[in-house]
């Protein structure tokens, strides 16, 4: 399975550590509430199909990363940095993309 | 008569002897010979015994699908099992040997086995020796009696059990085009892809490139199609765009176009070269891959199909025109097809007589009628072969008038005189990596065979594979698969001319014959016709446990020989069509592939290590070390005659009394910069790091979301935005992981970095009652005294001419400082501090001491901060803020979190003097008979020297309210049972006064 | 001035190794730079991270994830978004990059002792890094001056191409002897000699 990093192109899953179901949402710090706090902490979805993960490139830019995949067939449809635009810049998947390209 | 080699023909160097052994006999052959080829010049038929019945069983192939004639090659004590004598190239010096058979391969005790067919039929051993209901062997106690001895019986080769010295190395490419296969659709598409500039690899699992060109008797362009081949390789050898990987077999095809290939790169050599390889595995990620993987020949199922001198009918044209060997004198033919028929006039041509082809079909072309002539060899269109005659070689065979239309045989059988018989029951497509890489095969009704499907990755397919058996078509589909594959534009060209026998592709549909005697599907497995059908008639009507209960096309066949002809059967047995029944699908590995290849060069000395900068003078100073995950790390300095309980009683002993010094360089450290580095570090921590003062540092906790205790370690404030975090040992990675997923994930808004320096700083642990004085005695630049450098306070100096900086923090108790220097200076550094410790005592001290200081004070690690303990638990509770959330603060109150019999940090002292173990429980009263009742276990124990006695930390439940009660330990493994008295953790200098000084 | 011990130093052997009879096709050294610092910029403030490595360091980074170049006494590359490592023979270049790299831009990080920096070159520098490496060594895939963050198993490593058949790569200090190890005996085959 290779996932492509926005910013250092596909790489095998190897150089990657799986970082938990991207469709959690963490509470408020200072929430109390135990029901919202269990769902973040201990529900996962587990979809036949298409899933949000995040992924990060502990192998590589070290960058997190939102990564849509399919769990029955492993084709990845989407990878993201989890940061947003933030991150990317002058040395983000933009310019990555291009280079991609030309080889 | 007997086989022999020709006088001249074939791809090998009768100027060249080899001399090999096989079964400790000597034998020669030639270069460009495989060790089937080479016996088979020496008359030799008689190759190996079958799995269940210990059949004696000849060459059926020539080739990489060779169920029969499998050897173990001998290198020195390594022994490598079930090599196909068709894949293994011979060298001077190679030792073979057979398998299967006890005491030798010709007179084999377990042949009796033959006499009870019928009962050694499928699912045989699992019916027999499911074991009576009672009794003392009473069901799988009676497989496991038997089991040695079936072991014995039936199998293949054995395993050895000397250490490989074998190197084997894992390569990483990438290429635009893999073309897997080098006949000449392989060789077209390699060309035409390459000819576009596209980066090409080109693997076949031969050593010679070009596949059926090295053994047909057509012409490319006027030349012999061998001489084109080798015209085509030469050319792609000279250009740098290409890679040629000859010996190596593409087994697995994996998502993303990644493909697995094995290359044998010295097997064939008597010796490797200096560092060179055994085997090489190659990661292969290909933009796009060619298929021309070519087919294999079917064989026939007749009674008798298994007899030596039975062969398929491309193999011995193989033989002949490749290897110059004639597998017989007189040669039969038994064929549903045309492509036997070239067979035969090859082996006439190459001074075989052949004396007989039975074609099932009743109506013959003129053109196989011509070719026959041209053999000169009978027709007897219309029969099939009923019955072998022969032992360990064939010498005869009995003909029947055949009627395809119902299988029924008609008429006296006739007897033909023959010490060959050659078989084609059709083609059947190697689309094994196309069936790996995610598609169903589909059943092509005639040809009578599975063809590729429509790709799911990035292939192609061109020639035999795709069902195009025709040299022409294989030449005009490679170009337009190389060119595809390149992403060139289809272009009309002028394509090399073939000149080749004329031939129908299409087989009749006849796959068995049914007569009398045992007629074999799968020779590897020893599965018979009968045998599909009798798992049919118990129920077994999935193809998919067809395959598991027969064990039909499993082991290193999966299926190459044998898939085909089996599903053939099951149909008519299930009276559907053959798409009906659908197929198996194909798995990786196509074919079998070394262990060795698959760990490469991670295993023996050549794991990492970690090595810290003082690591050399450890060694050099009598360090015994210890490997505490890749790190290594000094466990003792011992003296001579010193047991490490000597040496590291000493060492903290020295410690107390004047001052010791430990190498802590493998702490975790991670640099936490930039302007939201203190806000950032109160969320992580349960305490409050924003109020920490420059240049003092602090000790904090962790928790995981889920409320438990994660890690620990000092945190010192270098600058207003600049923090060094230093983590435990083991857990440094797992830290550097959290820290980066919460900014990167939850607050991507914080502006902070962090960065691993866990390399970049050489720390050592100075402590004692004089480590003040020492330092004073070798630091510049900075004053050490109490004012200057308090608790927790921080300094930087320079020690020996090499800045430092220094921390004043304990984990022995006393008072004690860590000095850090750049990594490159650390042993320079290192050597003057125990320099200046010399006239103090000073004592260098390993993790042996360490962690019996630590155990006197009573500090948590890794073994009490296991996952399921929290700060509670670990009387860490005073770290807990209440003026701020952090990691787990929400969770960490819950119910099961807060409970009183919580397993509690306790301190343990053996009350009987003996030693403690790790891992021991506690319990109320002692059972020994009975051991039950634990309250709790033992997570670190030492001999105290400071207490002078034994002791240990533990989590007990409801620990603390046990404190100054008794209990005992219960170790039945280690029948260790004894009284202790529980105590608080903090058994040495609770009020710290040492420490503070 | 005291010396940086090498943690190469009990496996650092000068000379022609392997199968060097049949020609020497790979050079191994460490080229032991005085300085490597990591610069990282805030979100947004990348241009001005870009622009204070020219200040400091005279060095014009090409556009593009991993984009490096090296005038051969300094070098620099992208290895993360916003991330780049910094060498120069001389010391002191964490000192020169903290008085221009203010904290409204980003950090600076001296990895001067932390990183080793060891140099592969010759024809077949290519086949022997991809025996530890899975990525692409190809000089269109991989052009002069370019970085990469990789792994081999558990090493983390840095590797810039510093020319057509050179690559620096830059190791955390503690594996490095491990890794030289395992780079000397892959290196056997071909021949190969340490400088």
């Amino acid at each position: 399975m290779l996932i492509t990093c926005p910013y250092c192109g596909p790489r095998d899953v190897i150089e990657f550590t799986y970082q938990g179901d991207g469709n959690r949402e963490r509470p408020d710090p200072a929430s109390q509430n135990f029901e919202a706090w269990n769902a973040y902490v201990y529900d996962r979805l587990n979809p036949a199909g298409d899933h949000n993960e995040i992924w990060q490139h502990s192998g590589g830019c070290r960058a997190h990363l939102k990564v849509v995949r399919n769990t029955l067939t492993h084709e990845i449809s989407s990878v993201v940095f989890t940061r947003g635009d933030h991150g990317r810049g002058d040395h983000g998947s933009a310019a990555r993309g291009k280079a991609e390209d030309k080889s | 008569m007997s086989p022999r080699r020709t006088d001249t023909g074939g791809r090998i160097d009768r100027l060249k002897t080899i001399r090999f052994t096989f079964d400790g006999a000597p034998y020669t052959g030639h270069a460009g010979d495989t060790l089937a080829s080479a016996l088979l010049a020496k008359g030799v038929t008689l190759y190996g015994r079958s799995f269940k019945y210990h059949r004696p069983r000849g060459l059926l192939t020539a080739g990489v699908e060779e169920p029969n004639a499998l050897v173990t090659v001998l290198k020195g004590e390594v022994r490598e099992p079930n090599i196909p004598a068709t894949m293994v190239e011979i060298h001077d010096g190679l030792v073979a040997i057979s398998q299967n058979r006890f005491p030798s391969l010709a007179w084999d005790i377990n042949a009796v086995n033959q006499l009870g067919g019928k009962v050694l039929s499928a699912g045989f051993y699992y019916k027999t020796f499911m074991g009576p209901v009672f009794g003392p062997l009473k069901g799988t106690r009676f497989w496991m009696f038997c089991e040695h001895f079936i072991r014995r019986a039936a199998g293949l080769g054995s395993a050895g059990s000397a250490k490989d010295p074998a190197r084997y190395e894992r390569m990483n490419a990438f290429c635009d085009v893999l073309v897997v296969g080098s006949g000449p659709a392989g060789l077209m598409a390699a060309k035409a892809a390459a000819d576009q500039g596209a980066r090409v690899m080109l693997a076949d699992l031969e050593p010679r490139f070009g596949g059926s060109a090295n053994w047909s008797d057509e012409t490319i362009d006027g030349a012999p199609a061998a001489d084109w081949a080798r015209r085509i390789v030469a050319q792609l050898e000279g250009r740098d765009n290409v890679r040629l990987l000859p010996r190596t077999t593409v087994w697995g095809y994996y998502d993303n176009n990644t493909l697995a290939a094995l290359e044998r790169v010295s097997d064939h050599k008597e010796q490797p070269g200096k560092g060179e390889p055994r085997h090489r595995y190659w990661a292969i990620r290909a933009k796009s891959v060619v298929l021309a993987t070519g087919a294999f020949e079917r064989p026939l199922v007749f009674p008798g199909n298994d007899r030596p001198g039975v062969m398929l009918a491309h193999a011995a044209e193989r033989y002949a025109n490749e290897f110059g060997v004639l597998p017989g004198e007189r040669i039969a033919l038994f064929t549903n097809n045309d492509s036997a028929y070239r067979a035969a006039v090859a082996l006439k041509k190459a001074g075989a007589a052949v004396v007989a082809i039975a074609d099932v079909r009743p109506e013959l072309s003129p053109e196989m009628r011509k070719l026959a002539a041209e053999a000169e060899a009978e027709i007897f269109a219309g029969h099939a072969v009923v019955a072998t005659e022969g032992g360990k070689a064939l010498s005869g065979l009995k003909l029947q008038r055949f009627d395809m239309t119902n299988g029924a045989l008609i008429g006296d059988a006739r007897s033909i005189h023959a010490d060959c018989l050659l078989m084609s029951g059709g083609w059947s497509p190697t689309i094994h990596l196309a069936s790996q890489a995610g598609a169903k095969a589909e059943w092509n009704a005639a040809r009578q065979a599975f063809l590729p499907p429509k790709p799911t990755q990035q292939w192609i397919g061109a020639g035999a594979f795709t069902g195009s058996f025709s040299t022409t078509e294989a030449i005009a589909e490679g170009r337009a698969a190389g060119l595809a594959a390149a992403g060139g534009q289809s272009t009309p060209a002028v394509l090399p001319v073939v000149e080749a026998v004329p031939g129908d592709p299409d087989p009749a549909p006849v796959f068995e014959i049914r007569a009398k005697g045992k007629s074999f599907v799968d020779f590897q497995h020893d599965v018979t016709a009968e045998d599909v059908r009798l798992a049919h008639r118990e129920g077994f009507v999935s193809v998919e446990h067809l395959k598991r209960y027969t064990t039909l096309g499993m082991a290193t066949d999966q299926g190459k020989s044998s898939n085909v002809p089996g599903l053939a059967i099951m149909a008519e047995a299930l009276g559907k069509p053959i798409p009906e029944v659908g197929t198996t699908r194909f798995r990786p590995p196509f074919a079998p592939v070394s262990i060795g290849s698959l760990a490469a060069e991670r295993f023996g000395d050549l794991k990492p290590e970690r090595l810290t900068p003082m690591h050399d003078w450890h060694l050099a100073n009598g360090a015994t070390m210890y490997s505490a995950g890749l790190w290594y790390r000094p466990m003792i300095y011992g003296h001579a005659g010193e047991t490490v309980e000597q040496a590291y009683v000493r060492e903290a002993k020295a410690t107390r009394e004047s001052a010791g010094i430990v190498d802590v360089s493998t702490l975790g450290k991670i640099a936490v910069q930039g302007p939201d580095a203190a806000a950032f570090l109160d969320r992580v921590y349960t305490n409050m790091f924003s109020t920490l003062a420059v240049g003092k540092a602090r000790y904090g906790l962790m928790l995981r979301e889920d409320g438990l205790a994660f890690d620990d370690g000092t945190t010192w404030r270098l600058g207003e935005q600049d923090f060094l975090m230093t983590t435990t040992t083991a857990n440094a990675g797992k830290v550097m992981q959290h820290l980066e997923y919460f900014l990167d994930v939850i607050w991507p808004e914080l502006k902070v970095h962090v960065t691993s320096v866990t390399d970049e700083w050489a720390g050592a642990a100075i402590g004692g009652p004089k480590a003040r004085q020492i330092l004073a005695a070798c630091v510049t630049g900075t004053a050490v005294d109490n004012a200057t450098l308090p608790f927790m306070g921080i300094v930087r100096g320079e020690i020996a001419g090499v800045p430092v900086m220094i921390c004043r923090l304990s984990f022995s108790g006393e008072m004690a400082f860590e000095v850090y220097s750049g990594a490159g200076h650390g042993t320079h550094v290192w050597e003057a501090l125990v320099e200046a410790g010399k006239p103090f005592g000073l004592v260098t001290y390993g993790l042996e001491a360490l962690g019996t200081m630590r155990i006197e004070k009573g500090h948590v690690t890794g073994a009490e901060i296991d996952g399921r303990t929290t700060a509670r638990d670990l009387h860490l509770d005073w770290m807990l803020s209440k003026k701020k959330p952090f990691i787990g603060s929400a969770m960490m109150d819950r119910e099961g979190l807060i409970a009183s019999d919580r397993l509690e940090l306790v301190g343990l002292i053996s009350l009987d003097n003996k030693p403690l173990n790790g891992g021991a429980h506690i319990v109320e009263e002692v059972d020994e008979a009975n051991p039950h009742g634990s309250i709790g276990h033992i997570t670190a124990c030492c001999y105290s020297p400071a207490l002078g006695k034994h002791i240990a930390l533990a989590l007990v439940k409801g620990g603390k309210a046990r404190q100054g009660t008794r209990a005992h330990v219960s170790d039945p493994l280690r029948n260790r049972f004894g009284p202790i008295e529980i105590v608080s953790n903090h058994f040495f200098d609770p009020d710290g006064s040492r420490m503070h000084g | 001035m005291v010396e940086r011990q090498s943690p190469l130093e009990p496996e650092f052997h000068v000379g022609s190794h392997g199968n060097f009879e049949h020609g020497v096709e790979i050079l191994l050294t460490e080229t032991r730079p005085g300085s490597i610092v990591q610069v990282a910029a805030w979100p947004g403030e990348e241009k001005k991270l870009i622009s204070a490595i020219r200040t400091v360091a005279g060095l014009a980074l090409p556009d593009g994830a991993g984009g490096g170049v090296s005038d051969g006494v300094k070098s620099v590359f992208g290895f993360a978004p916003g991330k780049f490592t910094v060498a120069d023979e001389a010391e002191g270049l964490a000192a020169a990059f903290a008085r221009v790299v203010t904290p409204a831009i980003g950090t600076v990080t001296d990895l001067s002792h932390g990183r080793t920096a060891i140099r592969i070159a010759g024809p077949k520098a290519e086949w022997v890094l991809a025996k530890f490496f899975a990525i692409d060594f190809a000089l269109p895939a991989f052009p002069i001056g370019a970085g990469r963050s990789t792994t081999h198993h558990d090493i983390f490593v840095q590797i810039q191409r510093t020319g057509a058949d050179q690559f620096d790569i830059y190791v955390f200090r503690s594996f490095a002897r491990s890794f030289w190890k395992a780079l000397c005996h892959a290196s056997e085959e071909v021949g190969y000699e340490v400088q």
